[in-house]
């Protein structure tokens, strides 16, 4: 029962920092909630807008999940979203935009895996960087984010760049290479079935795997782990790949679900938005559906809100800010180091 | 003249009441001992005089004003000091430092190390205790740490001293010195509380005793009117019988080391040219002040440390990958023995991940693994809930339980062992002897690691001596242990 209110808690704490902010902001608060609201649930098309936010987050925020339970603190889920773009782009180069084509199916999927694959690749080297060399994590993940930034502008006006050569863009996707869409209207595609599926899984994969298991003992007591003789380097590694996996899988699906072709403005900042999602989250897979959700409706009906009013979507990234300050504050609150019986 | 009452205190955890209307009176210039099983509510009530728990219900007064309840700083403002069982201390300051840092009373202010230690370290003269301003807490053997942490107590206005379980880490010269410091503070009209878990000691420093069980008083009576037996009864209710030694007949090889060195985490030489042999159905006691490459040689009997010379082998040759199968009970149960933040399951699971009937392909078998979780706390009778409790919650004695219920139901053929009784009370203690005993006879090679003599001489079936990295016989000891 206490439990209860303490989770009904957070809903109405999110609820006041909306009224919050839009009031600092001077929009008129019942106007702005009713057009985020509109925007993000209002009718179908709405809630498809707000699927299809969530679905990058989601899975970004699934990655942060796998490497800080682990206790390796991957920040660069930007990075590892842009390179796995980049690796997905590469493969369409060579299966789409050829003179022999590769079945759309084909192409589809293996566009997919090597998105995975290139995240996956991005967030290794971090890790090995970190167990060979004693590089810090935080350090070398915000840094290969850069990286893959400025590679991502050189593949777009270099190798990858579109056929006529006039902008810094690739080819777009034809349609059948694309990823299935629930309706021609909407924008929700098959990326939101395979995020939801990539929860499941990772859930099972921490809770119920004995290779996540060793995750999440390292990243709890390392020392303890140490003492088992468990590997922690081995563990972080894996936590690590798994965490680049994710965030390349998230590329791949913003890539074939919704841009259909790479710019410099391909990753809007899911790699990072993903931080909020896991820590909003309390790093737990499933209620990261939850927390991807609530940020995916604030962008859908912020969306709206930049519509018809001169403030524009900033407005979310400050609620979000806020969200998480509070969250973290009330956790930092109640963990406070219980005292010991004995 | 100071004097602490406790007047009907309730408080429970969960479901488990660990105090049920307590009532004790502590008075200035005495020495009042608390003792009780694990789980008896020692802890819990030193915590709630302290300031660190709340009470449900209940007061706590010093000299007749109640205490701010739950308010550990206000406590310690008000005079009540407390020296934890597992020390306050930064590890990465310096003596100075640490002592400073108990005595800031604002955070914005500029600091003058030197001035805010000074009164701890001019007491630590009068105690005639050696303390090195300068040195970095964390390398500092333990009994120096304790030091540290009674000096901080010492350095404010404290009229109440509360020691949980000091003599817990220490060495016998050590507890001795510690006993001196007591009757000291004693002397000086200090109100001293003091939880400790071995009975000769309470009789040899306490001038009154309070028994706790179940979270209740069951007496407290003046140190002439009670003997080990009576308290010992009061405490468990009737004494365990003590564990019979059944001498194994069959010796077969077990682990062989020859001249073996290994280094320390900062590169020193930490054990230099060690030769022994363990055979199966053996225990070798390693005895000896902490401190000593103690830790490093278990480290690396269990295959955790590397050696950087000589030959550890089994039946004749170097480790297999399986062979044997290694038990390592840590000496620091909190930081190497289990993950706090992890249900009792998870915990137990460590030393069970070989195991193929709990893996179908990837997956854990929850069903079979909470069965045998189940089947551990029963045997071992840890006071929990259910095996998803954290095992941060957990009393130090049952967490104890859950790292030797672990690895003792591996049947490892080679065990390692740190100070297994270290914090335990009476029940528990002669239970994990015996379960260590039993692993014995079963044919297991034990490298116990002991700085408790009783414990050691109890387990043993010979006794090796640790100094400065060295073994030495017993003969060798008497000397370095000061007769």
């Amino acid at each position: 029962m206490k439990r209860l209110v303490g989770i009904s808690l957070y809903p109405i704490g999110l609820l006041l920092i909306l009224v919050a902010t839009l009031a600092f902001f001077k929009v008129p608060v019942r106007d702005g909630l009713g057009l985020l609201y509109s925007g993000a649930v209002g009718d179908r098309f709405a809630w498809s807008r707000m699927a299809v936010k969530s679905t990058p987050m989601l899975l970004t925020g699934l990655g942060m999940v796998v490497a800080w339970r682990g206790g390796i603190y991957n920040i660069g889920g930007e990075g590892q979203f842009i390179v796995g773009g980049i690796f997905g782009g590469t493969v369409a180069r060579f299966a789409v935009f050829t003179s022999h084509p590769w079945s759309p199916w084909l192409a589809t999927s293996g566009i997919l895996v090597a998105c995975v694959a290139g995240g996956a690749a991005w967030a290794w080297l971090a890790g090995w960087l970190y167990l060979r060399r004693g590089v810090e994590v935080v350090i070398s993940t915000i840094l290969l984010n850069f990286i893959a930034l400025q590679f991502l502008g050189y593949c777009c006006s270099g190798p990858l760049q579109e056929k006529a050569k006039q902008v810094p863009l690739t080819d777009a996707l034809p349609d059948e290479v694309m990823l299935p869409k629930l309706s021609r209207q909407m924008d929700a595609h098959f990326g939101v079935v395979l995020a939801i599926m990539a929860a499941l899984l990772i859930y099972t994969y921490l809770f119920r795997t004995r290779a996540g298991f060793r995750v999440r003992l390292v990243g709890e007591n390392p020392r303890m782990a140490r003492a088992n003789r468990i590997d922690a380097g081995r563990a972080k590694i894996q936590a690590m790949v798994v965490s680049g996996a994710l965030c390349g899988l998230a590329g791949g699906i913003e890539y074939l679900g919704m841009s259909g072709q790479l710019g410099t403005g391909f990753s809007q900042q899911w790699g990072f938005l993903g931080i909020p999602v896991a820590l909003l989250g309390g790093l737990h897979p499933l209620a990261c559906i939850l927390s991807a959700s609530v940020f995916g409706a604030l962008l859908a009906g912020a969306e709206n809100l930049a519509r018809y009013t001169p403030t524009g979507s900033t407005l979310v990234y400050v609620i979000q800010a806020v969200a998480v300050l509070g969250y973290v504050g009330i956790k930092a609150y109640r963990d406070r180091l219980p005292a010991v019986e004995a | 003249m100071a004097t602490l009452i406790v007047d009907n205190v309730f408080k429970r955890f969960g479901g488990v009441a660990a105090l049920e209307a307590v009532s004790v009176e502590f008075r200035s210039g005495e020495i009042h001992a608390v003792l009780g099983e694990n789980g008896a509510g020692k802890s819990t009530l030193m915590n709630v005089m302290s300031g660190f728990v709340r009470p449900d219900r209940g007061t706590v007064l010093l000299n007749g004003t109640s205490i701010p309840l739950g308010i550990a700083f206000a406590c310690k403002q008000m005079g009540i000091e407390m020296i934890h069982q597992h020390f306050t201390l930064t590890p990465a300051f310096s003596v100075e430092e640490n002592l400073a840092l108990a005595r800031l009373d604002r955070l914005a202010t500029t600091i003058d190390t030197k001035a805010l230690a000074g009164k701890a370290l001019a007491i630590a003269k009068s105690l005639e205790w050696e303390v090195d301003p300068s040195a970095r807490t964390g390398q500092l053997p333990v009994g120096v740490q304790q030091r540290i942490e009674i000096l901080k107590a010492l350095s404010g206005e404290a009229e109440v001293l509360i020691f949980d379980e000091p003599t817990a880490v220490l060495s016998p010269s050590e507890v001795e010195d510690l006993f001196r410091v007591l009757r000291r503070l004693r002397d000086e009209g200090k109100c001293l509380i003091l939880i400790a878990h071995k009975l000769s000691e309470v009789l040899g420093v306490a001038d009154w005793v309070t028994v706790l069980r179940n979270g209740r008083v069951v007496a407290t009576a003046p140190r002439d009117e009670v003997d080990s037996d009576k308290l010992a009864f009061w405490m468990v209710g009737q004494m365990p019988d003590r564990a019979s030694r059944s001498d194994s007949k069959e010796r077969v090889d077990g682990l062989t080391v020859r001249s073996l060195s290994i280094k320390g985490d900062r590169g020193e030489a930490s054990v230099s040219n060690a030769t022994f042999e363990i055979r199966q159905g053996e225990i070798l006691g390693f005895g000896g002040v902490d401190g000593n490459g103690q830790v490093e040689l278990a480290e690396t009997l269990a295959q955790i440390r590397k050696h950087s010379s000589g030959a550890v082998l089994w039946c004749g040759r170097p480790f297999g990958s399986d062979l044997p199968r290694i038990g390592y009970v840590p000496q620091d149960r909190q930081t190497d023995g289990l993950a706090l933040r992890m249900s009792i399951r998870d915990n137990m699971l460590v030393s069970a991940l070989h195991r193929p009937s709990f893996w179908s392909g990837p997956l854990i078998r929850a069903k079979q693994v909470g069965a045998w979780v189940d089947s551990l706390i029963d045997r071992f009778s840890i006071k929990a809930e259910s095996g998803s409790d954290l095992t941060g919650k957990l009393s130090g004695g049952n967490q104890q339980k859950v790292i030797v219920s672990r690895i003792l139901d591996d049947e490892p053929g080679l065990l390692v062992v740190l100070n297994p009784g270290r914090g335990l009370d009476i029940k528990a203690t002669e239970y994990v002897y015996d379960v260590l005993l039993a692993a014995r006879d079963r044919g297991a090679a034990i490298a116990l690691f002991s700085t408790d003599l009783d414990e050691l001489y109890s387990l043993s079936d010979r006794v090796l001596f640790m100094l400065r990295g060295q073994l030495v016989d017993a003969t060798g000891a008497s000397a370095m242990l000061g007769g």
